[in-house]
């Protein structure tokens, strides 16, 4: 799993490119994680368009980045998720947790929101 | 097959296919989630060439994915010394997967018992509900000889119809 970050406006996007299995991919996470919050970076766009597949696991390590966030005062979202990705979230009911939009621009108004 | 220390994680995958009235697959691979995409690529490719639809194809994979990466954390315990085996097989419009580890076995009627959801955040516990989830059966079973093993069973109405017809197998 590769991860590159950009800042957009207010909101830190991260690129992933591979499949979200969990093992070693947990422990990079969680670095990314504590740096942006060390950054005081609040608003997290988690892109999804080049990973091709998740498990619990996976699911896993999404949910720990959404709870540092949100401990730290600020949001995670998702962006273009496939459809096998999006059918996994609905059936764990993770849909209700992370808000999922189909683009950039969608995806960057959910902090405007606040 | 190559050494696991060495390869890509194809080199690691043996695939052993034996033809016969209900046609079957092997997959055999070290406890790592990077042979993963290969158990995916095997299944996508096998269900294909059966005629499954696309939707019925990517639930089969969600869930085999799943069985397998329990197999490598909770079965193996991600042991290089110990492998995941999966024997895939075909039989009239449905699709079969058993997945067998090296572990010490479970408890699964502890683990079919569980009734509640996870809490929302919390970081584990979906395992069982993505398998029950995308698939039409799911067994756990004790074969002789081979040990125990979670089958994952997908039908798919359409693969069924054409396989009656002489199309597919």
């Amino acid at each position: 799993m590769k991860i590159t970050q950009r800042e957009v406006g207010n909101a830190v996007v991260l690129d992933l490119n591979g499949k979200l299995t969990g093992g070693p991919d947990a422990e990079t996470f969680r670095e990314v994680f504590k740096s942006l919050i060390d950054r005081g970076k609040k608003n997290i766009v988690v892109n999804l368009e080049k990973v091709s597949w998740i498990n619990s696991t996976g699911l896993g390590i999404l949910i720990s980045g959404y709870t540092s966030v949100r401990r730290g005062g600020g949001d995670l979202v998702i962006m273009h998720a496939s459809d096998r990705i999006e059918s996994i979230l609905y059936v764990t009911k993770l849909n209700l947790l992370f808000k999922s939009y189909e683009s950039e621009e969608s995806a960057l108004t959910a902090f405007d929101e606040k | 097959m190559k050494s696991e220390e060495s390869g890509s994680p194809q080199d690691d995958v043996s695939v052993a296919t034996m033809k016969d009235r209900r046609q079957q697959m092997e997959l055999t691979f070290p406890s790592d989630f990077k042979y993963l995409g290969a158990v995916d690529a095997a299944i996508q490719d096998l269900a294909r060439e059966f005629a499954f639809s696309q939707s019925s194809i990517n639930d089969l994979s969600a869930a085999l994915i799943e069985a397998c990466s329990n197999a490598i954390e909770h079965g193996n315990k991600f042991s290089k010394r110990k492998r995941v085996r999966v024997v895939l097989g075909f039989n009239g419009g449905s699709l079969s997967a058993c997945v067998y580890d090296q572990g010490a076995g479970f408890d699964y009627d502890k683990i079919l018992g569980r009734s509640l959801p996870p809490e929302p955040i919390s970081e584990r516990g979906r395992g069982l509900m993505i398998m029950q989830a995308f698939t039409d059966e799911l067994n756990f079973k004790y074969v002789a000889k081979k040990g125990l093993c979670v089958e994952l069973v997908k039908v798919d109405k359409d693969s069924a119809t054409k396989a009656e017809g002489g199309e597919a197998g």
